[in-house]
């Protein structure tokens, strides 16, 4: 994506992949029923993709095998700044640098939150992202 | 089909999500800042003004997804169904606005050990009402089983 494109990058708001507040995801079905649900980690892995966990959100997962488009929102734990993430999905990694980054992240989230039973890394999915705008508030607009 | 625990939860001071989807299939994720259980399967949801996404998929009786978790326990559900109706926020739902908004950041504040001031930067400048008719209701707590349909319950 172009700097025309998008006047706001990734990088401009890394300290919301730091995976202190939770992120959420909204998919839609190919018949278009909606799904959302929080996310533990979102990782940007350049400044047009980020990287998402899967750990067990199976209707996520089906979802995006029918309809590879998803609206992610992300919160700067520093500001309490929301951010809007338009993605289109690219690949799912099981193994590798990227995967193995993640899953470090997951544990670390799962020891801190006891959830190291449940929360257990099934994929690391790619995705390009499509748009980012900053979610207006009354902060915002003040 | 609104089970009295998933109305208890909702009716209280919790993370609320709305995922929406336009025609052409581009889900849209923002905040809910307010539900009041108005029967067994209706709601009304209140929702930032400034979402023009969600409420352009609202509008006309578009599906919608609502999800619901304690902030403390992460114990969630998530409903599913269809616009019935989208308005402006009347006084009383101001107030029941105003009252989440202060009930949340009773829980926030002290769990994220953050200034208030910072927290409230997420509230919206104002919301718009959705009434939902509510279709279906699933467990969505992290773990396992998040997915599994609670109401219907299945023959």
């Amino acid at each position: 994506m172009s700097d025309d494109e998008r006047s706001l990058r990734l990088s401009d708001i890394a300290g919301c992949f730091e995976g202190i507040i939770p992120a959420e995801i909204a998919t839609a079905s190919a018949d278009g029923i909606p799904n959302v649900t929080h996310l533990s980690r979102v990782d940007m892995l350049d400044d047009d993709r980020v990287v998402l966990s899967n750990q067990f959100f199976s209707k996520t997962t089906r979802n995006l095998a029918e309809n590879p488009q998803a609206c992610v929102v992300v919160i700067d734990p520093a500001t309490y700044d929301s951010f809007k993430l338009v993605l289109q999905y690219e690949r799912t990694e099981r193994r590798g640098p990227i995967f193995e980054r993640l899953r470090r992240d997951i544990d670390a989230v799962a020891a801190l939150t006891g959830m190291e039973g449940v929360f257990k890394l099934r994929s690391a999915d790619v995705y390009r992202v499509i748009e980012l705008e900053q979610i207006h508030t009354k902060a915002t607009d003040g | 089909m609104i089970e009295p625990q998933v109305a208890e939860q909702l009716e209280s001071p919790c993370s609320l999500l709305v995922g929406t989807v336009a025609p052409d299939g581009l889900p849209d994720a923002t905040r809910g800042w307010g539900v009041d259980v108005l029967g067994p399967d209706r709601l009304r949801v209140l929702i930032a003004a400034d979402a023009p996404r969600t409420l352009a998929n609202l509008s006309g009786g578009g599906r919608v997804a609502l999800t619901t978790t304690n902030f403390r326990t992460m114990v969630s559900w998530q409903l599913k169904g269809r616009a019935l109706l989208l308005e402006a926020a009347s006084a009383a739902d101001r107030i029941y606005f105003d009252e989440f908004c202060a009930g949340c950041l009773g829980i926030l504040v002290p769990l994220h050990e953050t200034a208030e001031e910072r927290i409230s930067r997420m509230i919206p400048a104002g919301v718009v009402a959705c009434e939902m008719l509510v279709e279906q209701v699933f467990d969505q707590t992290p773990g396992p089983d998040a997915g599994a349909r609670v109401a219907p319950v299945e023959a």
